[in-house]
């Protein structure tokens, strides 16, 4: 018994050593602290704290950063940035590119968050800034921001801007600063040309154009392609919430009131906008709701695929013709489009919240946004003559000028839902919409019930 | 020292460490049902528990009980463990736990190739002809030495050494209650396991055996006790609150569960009245309509997607049970003949099994894409070749089979039974080997067919294989996820179609951060399953009755 528990001990101690160094390579991460206490109701953001000096032994510092990449590309191009900055701010960086899309980024942040085991400094997307600043999770930047030389609001999309700045507690905008949009995107309809020509369907481009590209040449343009019959479609879109918002945008209508806190999936508007997609996929123009469109626009199955700056690389790779075109203007005289956009934030438990500003602030500098960009996945969040004509260099050389024309008219930004639960009513949106467009109900039924659901995500 | 002298001095040390863990316990008790915080009353009433055996050591001690010495180990184990654990949490132990299979890659060369190939290889190998020389012993030794200095170098163990120092020193106080318990349990469990006090209480080399016996088996009992058992009282608890992962947690009692189980039947003034006219539609909505003869009635939930969720997932077992079971079972029967090339089939069909589930159903929901997809592609050119045959004019169904809500759950359980069977078969196979070869040679004699056989002999001996089959189906299939999660892109469409029970407390738990409500449904998940599994067992136990096994 005594040679086991010679050997127990030596084990135990040969694996505390072994942990203990394992423990060494934890950049220097801080020890677990309780989360600040989450408000049930929209929070006075805490009183700003003046901006503490830099730890001297900076050198040691070591940030843990985070963004959700599109692909292993991007991915690369994140790391090589992270290296980049860290010799820039003499501060170590390690960069974590989190899940894909389909991998609960925001999820397992949350979790980790819940864990006290979060970056310091992470991407979040724009509709889930309330979510996280309602629960006590983000920084006030706005101190250090003050400090900061050369910064300012306008620098970037005042879109995403005001709800980076919103405070719940007052309702006003510009009083605090949750963080730094990364990259902004916006819908195209990306087009297999040889199609289009082959079905004798007008040239989309030349359309825009000439400023005659609304709902009703578009539905023509697509009625033509499918008119080629097999199970070729003259549209495609995913299910998600941007692509059928765009067409309620597009018609007058959205997903909330004016002032955001009611549904407004029933109004007039909202509903004709659904009304002419329901046409399309009820006529079969369109790839059936619900279905994955992009692998048959790869395979050259559909006409136009709607989708964003994020699936060009992708496709850039498909062996027909294609380019892009901006969305089409529905009754409202706009496209509709959507500013989507996502910011770097910094956790409120971060132990070095000057330097994961300087971090922020270092990420959405033009010349790393350029990088970023030349992958071509994103369009820079800092707005400038400059900016835009560096983007339309970048490859590949398509018509890099139909994203810019959703931005500039007067798209919707992806917002977060201050006054509820945006997944709570996102949810059941989706479920309602997804019935409507697959030919469960009708749009009568729809617009006698679609605000039941979706109302309940709303703060009493 | 004399003998009673020592038990004395043994007694009034259990005497002080109970009065200090029970001072711990009681203080943080308290502490924590002001809080309600569980978690830190659990810790603390685990500590009044110490401070009980403690106490009862001290009183057997003082009688020359051996029992006092089993109390004495058993308490100072715990106590080293749980001084242990303090001290890891305190230095981030468990955090670098994370790090350790990032930098542990840098320590695989050493481990491999020096303590492991050449060091073992080296010190061990030997010859019938030649034994190992010491030399070549004392340089396989060196070498696996040199292998493990060079692995504890590789993943930093010089910086980490500095850097616990400095964990140490930074944990004050603290830091040095830990290690002094630490040392004081090692120090008396050394006391209490040696001679002559082991031979002053009578321990007897019986009594030994069985406390090494509960050593080893320690890690592994405390292991479910911290990361089964506690979690899963933790959720029980959590389930009584409105817990959001963050702080608020509120104690809320059986308000989740009434959430989930709430339901309202309203009589309607015409089928078609709207829902709104008839409920409350702020906290109910509808589920479903009756219509009787001259009267309707709406049927309404605090909760539909729980319902909703319910309801697919036993139409989901209900379909996905019988297609991984019975097949499973031909396919066995088929494999365990003696043909050619079977070891193979075998194994190709048990890959599906292995298969990540995620690469599984991205491919399956490239395969089901109505336009470009395999599985419309052979139906669109067998009818096509149907139609050219015969002459007939079968039109194409172009099955929507993941954006139609009448197909998504079906699609679901085509994937999830594709990839359940090949582990059944397995079971099955195993289970019809152990059939006695006999009874089929006998039953041949008398004249049975091969449907006899199987009806007969085949599946009344497979019996209980075929129960442990179909519990684990049945649990596996009530508790599917990543399937749902990765087809639907976790929302569970189209519309709610494959909303399942474990997605929708996904959603909940992780999405919208209510994890009260998650754990509640949690529970309720699992009371369905028992439900199930207990009557599997009845019928089991009626079957095997009847089949008189």
């Amino acid at each position: 018994m005594k040679s086991y528990l010679s050997s127990f001990v030596r084990l135990a101690f040969a694996a505390s050593m072994v942990l203990s160094a394992a423990c060494v390579a934890t950049p220097a991460a801080p020890a677990p602290t309780q989360p600040a206490p989450a408000q049930p109701a929209p929070a006075q953001p805490e009183q700003p704290t003046e901006p503490t000096a830099a730890p001297t032994e900076a050198a040691e510092v070591v940030l843990r950063w985070r963004t959700r990449p599109d692909n292993k590309e991007e991915a690369d191009v994140y790391a090589s940035i992270s290296e980049e900055v860290s010799r820039k701010i003499g501060v170590k960086l390690v960069y974590e590119p989190g899940g894909s899309e389909t991998a609960s980024y925001q999820d397992v942040l949350k979790t980790e968050l819940a864990a006290g085991t979060a970056p310091d400094v992470f991407w979040i997307p724009g509709t889930d800034i309330a979510d996280f600043v309602q629960r006590g999770l983000l920084l006030d930047l706005r101190p250090y921001a003050a400090k900061t030389e050369g910064y300012s609001d306008d620098n970037f999309y005042p879109e995403p801007m005001f709800h980076l700045t919103y405070n719940p507690a007052t309702g006003k905008t510009g009083e605090v600063l949750w963080g730094l949009p990364r990259d902004v995107s916006t819908f195209v309809l990306y087009l297999n040309l040889d199609l289009i020509n082959e079905a004798g369907a007008p040239d989309p481009r030349e359309l825009a154009k000439a400023g005659k590209w609304d709902w009703a040449a578009f539905e023509e343009v697509a009625r033509k392609v499918t008119a080629l019959g097999g199970e070729i479609k003259g549209f495609g879109m995913n299910a998600w919430w941007g692509p059928y918002g765009a067409f309620m945008n597009a018609a007058g209508g959205g997903f909330f009131n004016a002032e955001r806190n009611a549904c407004n999936l029933t109004s007039k508007e909202s509903l004709e906008g659904l009304a002419f997609l329901k046409k399309l996929y009820d006529e079969g123009l369109a790839v059936p709701y619900g279905e994955d469109s992009e692998p048959p626009f790869r395979a050259g199955k559909v006409g136009m695929f709607q989708n964003g700056r994020w699936a060009t690389p992708g496709i850039s790779t498909v062996s027909f013709n294609w380019d892009v075109v901006e969305l089409p203007k529905g009754p409202s005289g706009h496209m509709g489009n959507w500013l989507f956009w996502g910011a770097y934030v910094v956790n409120k438990n971060t132990k070095y919240p000057e330097l994961a500003w300087k971090l922020v602030d270092a990420l959405t500098q033009p010349d790393v946004q350029a990088k970023v960009a030349a992958r071509g996945t994103n369009i820079p969040s800092r707005r400038g003559e400059a900016v835009f004509q560096e983007f339309l260099k970048i490859l590949p050389e398509k018509n890099n000028q139909a994203f810019l024309n959703g931005l500039a008219d007067k798209p919707t930004a992806e917002g977060p839902l201050w006054t509820g639960s945006w997944p709570d009513f996102d949810r059941a949106m989706g479920a309602k919409v997804s019935d409507l467009l697959t030919g469960k109900i009708t749009l009568e039924e729809f617009a006698k019930t679609a605000c039941d659901e979706p109302s309940k995500a709303f703060n009493p | 020292m004399s003998p009673a002298r020592v038990l004395a001095l043994l007694v009034i040390w259990h005497g002080v460490l109970s009065l200090g863990l029970f001072g711990v316990g009681i203080s943080g008790l308290l502490r924590a049902w002001h809080a309600l915080d569980v978690v830190r009353g659990a810790a603390h009433a685990a500590a009044v528990w110490l401070a009980v055996l403690s106490a009862a050591a001290a009183l057997c001690i003082a009688r020359r009980a051996h029992l006092g010495r089993t109390l004495s180990l058993v308490t100072h184990y715990l106590v080293f463990v749980a001084a242990l654990i303090g001290l890891a949490s305190l230095l981030d132990w468990f955090k670098g736990l994370d790090d350790l299979a990032d930098y542990a890659a840098r320590g695989t060369p050493f481990l491999m190739a020096f303590v492991i190939v050449v060091g073992y290889a080296v010190r061990t190998y030997e010859r019938r002809e030649r034994p190992v020389s010491p030399l070549r012993r004392a340089i396989g030794a060196a070498v696996m030495i040199a292998g493990g200095v060079g692995l504890a170098l590789s993943v930093g163990i010089t910086t980490a050494l500095v850097s616990w120092v400095a964990k140490l020193v930074a944990g004050g106080w603290e830091a040095l209650g830990w290690i002094g318990l630490m040392i004081a349990s090692l120090f008396m469990l050394r006391v209490m396991w040696r001679a002559p006090v082991a031979l002053w209480l009578g321990a007897r080399s019986v009594f030994n055996e069985r406390l090494t016996g509960w050593l080893f088996l320690s890690p592994n009992l405390l292991g479910f006790a911290l990361f089964f058992a506690g979690p899963l009282l933790f959720s029980l608890y959590v389930s009584f609150t409105n817990w959001d992962a963050f702080a608020r947690r509120d104690w809320v009692g059986l308000e989740n569960y009434a959430r989930v189980f709430t339901i309202v039947v309203q009589p309607l003034a015409t089928p078609d009245q709207p829902a709104s006219e008839a409920l409350d539609i702020r906290a109910y909505s509808e589920l479903f309509r009756v219509h009787l003869p001259g009267q309707s009635f709406l049927v309404g939930a605090r909760d539909r997607l729980f319902w909703i969720a319910l309801g697919n997932t036993l139409r989901f077992g209900a379909m996905a049970v019988p297609l991984s079971v019975v097949p499973a079972l031909l396919l066995a029967v088929l494999l365990n003949t003696r043909l050619p090339g079977m070891r193979l089939y075998r194994t190709l069909y048990f890959i599906p099994s292995i298969a990540a589930v995620v690469g599984v159903a991205l491919i399956w929901q490239w395969m089901y894409n109505s336009q470009v997809g395999w599985i419309n592609y052979f139906i669109t050119s067998a009818i096509n070749a149907i139609n050219q045959v015969l002459g007939t004019r079968i039109p194409d169904p172009q099955i929507r089979w993941l954006a139609d809500s009448n197909y998504a759950l079906l699609s679901v359980v085509i994937m999830s039974a594709w990839q359940w069977i090949g582990f059944n078969t397995v079971l099955f196979l195993a289970g019809l080997q152990t059939i006695p070869r006999e009874l089929y040679e006998a039953a041949t004699v008398d004249g049975a067919n091969g449907r006899q056989r199987f009806f007969y002999i085949t599946l009344p001996m497979l019996a209980p294989t075929t129960l442990y089959v179909l519990i684990t189906s049945t649990i596996q299939a009530l508790q599917v996820f990543d399937q749902v999660f990765i087809i639907s892109n976790g929302t569970g469409g189209p519309g709610t179609s494959t909303l399942t029970m474990t997605l929708n407390l996904y959603q909940n738990g992780f999405q919208s951060f209510r994890q009260g409500y998650a754990s509640a449904l949690a529970w309720v998940l699992f009371v369905v399953i028992f439900i199930f599994t207990l009557f599997q067992f009845r019928r089991q136990r009626q079957a095997s009755g009847a089949y008189d096994l």
